[in-house]
């Protein structure tokens, strides 16, 4: 999922860093041609492909949702409810308790995640570094395992009598209740998920800072900046809109959860780690259908990811317009 | 530009939910490549076989040590009488089993969708009440006075029968003797338990020999479910209502739960696995449980011989609850609109609905006990069982199930599972009974009311 987003992103700022050339250099007058006219023709023929695929793929079932978000019932019985659904929202504590879990997840992971990834990228990107590339090919790898299987491990490992826990008894700790305490439950989530992506963005911080010239940094050095000095006066500020991007996706990935917690703890204890794609997932197959209200739900997400990406651009982005 | 932006967000913000569109989409696809295969394997033997056109009726089920074993001796009788029917059984989990019913009875495409489909009871009557004739009426082969009324209950809408019973989940207590002797107590101090006669074995047990009496798993409410339905309640009442505040026996279930907690005399176990691992491993001396539970047990074939069982403990502050109770349990059904239907109902009425010998014998490979009336006259139903110290474990089952109180499982059961979760914890925390189940009460009529 996050690869799409990144590429989804990716092309999003570029598209935005080239209309802002544009934009800036004032393009000149230009006089409309014939043959302006019949490109622009071709041009809507070939975009018209692509606008006939997403409508069927994306938009109408986007409609359908939300059509779906205001029927009550289940099998045969559905029938227009009206916002009977929103209303359930309103005093489910579950959802209540998956927001919860999620944000959680958010203000906690995220910033741990990017700046583990920061450092980490800053220490592999010293040219002096031996063994560079194994260690960047190392941290990057458990991005290539799949979701299933990395949940199931770290499951194993911190199963209520796993590894984890023989280790510490041997050096005389009692146990962590990893899976059955909902405090370390959400813990281990963290600990996972931190685990499986922070190479991930590692690899956009060190291409990031590939893009720094170098001369910059000599000159800082004859000007006698520490390598603190650097790191913070420097190196972060020009990673800012790299910083976003991470951000941005990672927030947008965490609001996603769904693989780690349903492989893990299965949304438990008593609900202690479930996320919002959870509860939806389980309100669809896991208990007694209720699709309607799925789909109210799920446009929670959708207001969820406008205003939080919303947010986002509006406190990091301004330097990138 | 800023309404650039604004744009620019919620449309990618519709990406990133046609993004979970497309996700559900890839189940469906899952679904329709199995089918696929499916087919493909179907082909084959119908090359090999030549000139007569070879039947073929697939099954679904969940336990490789239980149910699926089962299907497959009835599988191997059946095929003795009907060697032109090819039966595939298939063996899911529980939950894809489960996902893929709802996904297919909601778009009403029943491809690559068995003949015959287990289902736990606790499930069956959402199916019967919102989807109505996705499921044959089996009335014609499942022979009312014959199988164990409560059993029946849960599988009959508008005077019709829908399934063929398949096991009993008869609630009892699977101890080890040996801990509980040293502990200082006898077999017969587990005869007629209560509770608090439970609790106080368990407080020895642990004073005694340092091990947990019964492992707890915070997101199963099992032992409460069974607590409930030996006083002949349930989260719903008998019309489909939520009994939940007012419901006594589960406010006593719910102070029994938390006592244990609290006395120190469980271990907690996450998942179906953990749980089987801690009985396995000799980290508790009880499971209390339905019946099915045997076949988990003995997979400790060095513990042969410890264990023993008891009827479920009733609860002595509750009027009406008796010694008997029941935990799962499932059934065998036939999905009406898959090719083959005929094939599918003579195939149960063959085995699982008159078939006493495959009972009896399923009796001894898989520990099932049936709710097959007749079945219990059988030759291993009344064998003594040397892994549970000579005991005749199957005739008490038997027994046992005759006493289980009759209750309307409803349609929500494990929606309103997950809620009770969160109010059980609240509880363990400190909150009290009444107040946890207050909010707990709205929270289950929410759930009702958006499923009527």
């Amino acid at each position: 999922m996050k690869e799409n987003h990144a590429q989804e992103a990716e092309t999003a700022s570029l598209s935005q860093s080239r209309s802002g050339i544009l934009w800036e250099t004032k393009p000149p007058k230009v006089i409309r041609h014939k043959l302006d006219k019949k490109l622009n023709r071709w041009g809507w023929k070939f975009v018209a492909l692509s606008i006939v695929l997403i409508s069927i793929f994306v938009f109408i079932p986007m409609i359908g949702a939300l059509i779906m978000s205001f029927q009550t019932g289940k099998g045969v019985n559905i029938h227009f409810g009206g916002l009977t659904n929103y209303q359930r929202l309103l005093t489910d504590q579950t959802v209540r308790k998956a927001l919860g879990n999620t944000i959680i997840y958010l203000i906690i992971q995220v910033p741990i995640m990017i700046i583990f990834a920061m450092i980490i990228s800053v220490i592999l990107n010293d040219k002096k570094l031996k063994g560079r590339s194994f260690f960047r090919i190392a941290i990057f790898l458990p991005c290539i395992t799949s979701l299933v299987s990395y949940s199931l491990i770290m499951k194993n490992i911190f199963s209520n009598d796993g590894l984890f826990n023989q280790m510490i008894s041997h050096l005389g700790l009692s146990p962590i209740l990893w899976t059955t305490d909902s405090f370390w439950a959400k813990a281990l989530i963290i600990i996972a998920i931190t685990w499986r992506w922070t190479g991930y963005n590692m690899i956009f911080f060190l291409s990031g800072m590939q893009n720094i010239e170098p001369s910059i940094y000599e000159a800082a050095d004859i000007d006698g900046a520490n390598v603190v000095q650097k790191f913070t006066y420097m190196t972060v500020p020009l990673l800012k809109p790299i910083v976003l991007f991470t951000s941005i996706t990672s927030t947008i990935g965490t609001l996603q959860l769904f693989d780690e917690v349903q492989n893990i703890t299965q949304g438990g204890p008593a609900n202690g780690t479930v996320t919002i794609s959870q509860y939806i997932y389980n309100l669809c197959f896991k208990y007694t259908p209720n699709f309607g209200y799925a789909c109210a739900v799920a446009f929670i997400v959708v207001i969820l990811i406008g205003v939080l990406s919303m947010i986002q651009m509006k406190v990091g982005g301004k330097d990138n317009q | 530009m800023k309404v650039k932006q604004i744009t620019a967000t919620l449309l990618s913000a519709a990406m990133l939910v046609s993004m979970v569109a497309c996700s559900g989409g890839s189940t469906a696809s899952s679904v329709t490549g199995a089918a696929a295969s499916e087919a493909a394997s179907s082909a084959a033997p119908s090359a090999a076989a030549g000139t007569e056109a070879p039947k073929k009726i697939t099954i679904w089920a969940w336990d490789d040590t239980f149910n699926v074993k089962a299907a497959n001796e009835a599988k191997a009788v059946y095929a003795e009488t009907n060697p032109n029917v090819t039966v595939d059984v298939v063996s899911m989990a529980q939950n894809d089993i489960v996902a893929k019913l709802n996904t297919a009875f909601e778009s009403g495409n029943v491809d690559g969708m068995p003949n015959i489909v287990l289902i736990e009871d606790y499930r069956i009557q959402n199916y019967l009440k919102s989807y109505p004739g996705a499921l044959s009426d089996l009335s014609d082969i499942t022979k009312a006075d014959k199988f164990m009324n409560y059993k029946l209950k849960t599988m009959t809408e508008d005077g019709k029968v829908y399934g063929v019973p398949f096991d009993s989940g008869v609630a009892n207590v699977f101890y080890r003797t040996d801990l509980i002797e040293q502990a200082g107590y006898k077999t017969s101090d587990m005869e007629s338990l209560t509770w608090d006669k439970f609790i106080e074995i368990g407080k020895a047990v642990k004073a005694k020999t340092g091990k947990a009496m019964i492992s707890v798993d915070p997101s199963d409410l099992g032992l409460i479910r069974m607590m409930m339905q030996s006083a002949g309640k349930w989260y719903v009442d008998s019309d489909g209502k939520a009994d939940i505040a007012d419901n006594a026996a589960l406010k006593e279930a719910l102070n029994i739960y938390k006592k244990m907690q609290t006395e120190g005399i469980t271990i907690t176990a996450s998942g179906w696995d953990a749980g089987v691992a801690a009985v396995n491993e000799s980290k508790v001396a009880t499971s209390v449980n339905g019946c099915w539970y045997a076949s988990s047990i003995k997979k400790a074939t060095d513990q042969s011989g410890k264990w023993a069982v008891a009827a479920f403990p009733k609860m002595s502050n509750v009027s009406g609850s008796v010694n008997a109770s029941n935990c799962g349990g499932a059934s065998w059904y036939v999905i009406d609109k898959v090719a083959g239907k005929d094939d599918a109902k003579d195939f149960l009425s063959k085995t699982f609905a008159s078939n006493t010998d495959l009972l009896d014998s399923l009796c001894k490979d898989i520990s099932l006990v049936s709710t097959y009336k007749d079945a219990a006259s059988g030759k291993n139903v009344n064998a003594p069982d040397t892994f549970f110290s000579n005991q005749t474990v199957y005739k008490s089952f038997a027994e046992w199930t005759n006493n289980i109180p009759a209750v309307n499982y409803g349609t929500s059961t494990y929606d309103i599972e997950s809620k009770m979760t969160e109010a059980v914890q609240n509880v363990i925390k400190g909150t009290s009974v009444d107040v946890a189940l207050k909010n707990a009460q709205t929270e289950v009529e929410g759930i009702i009311s958006a499923a009527g």
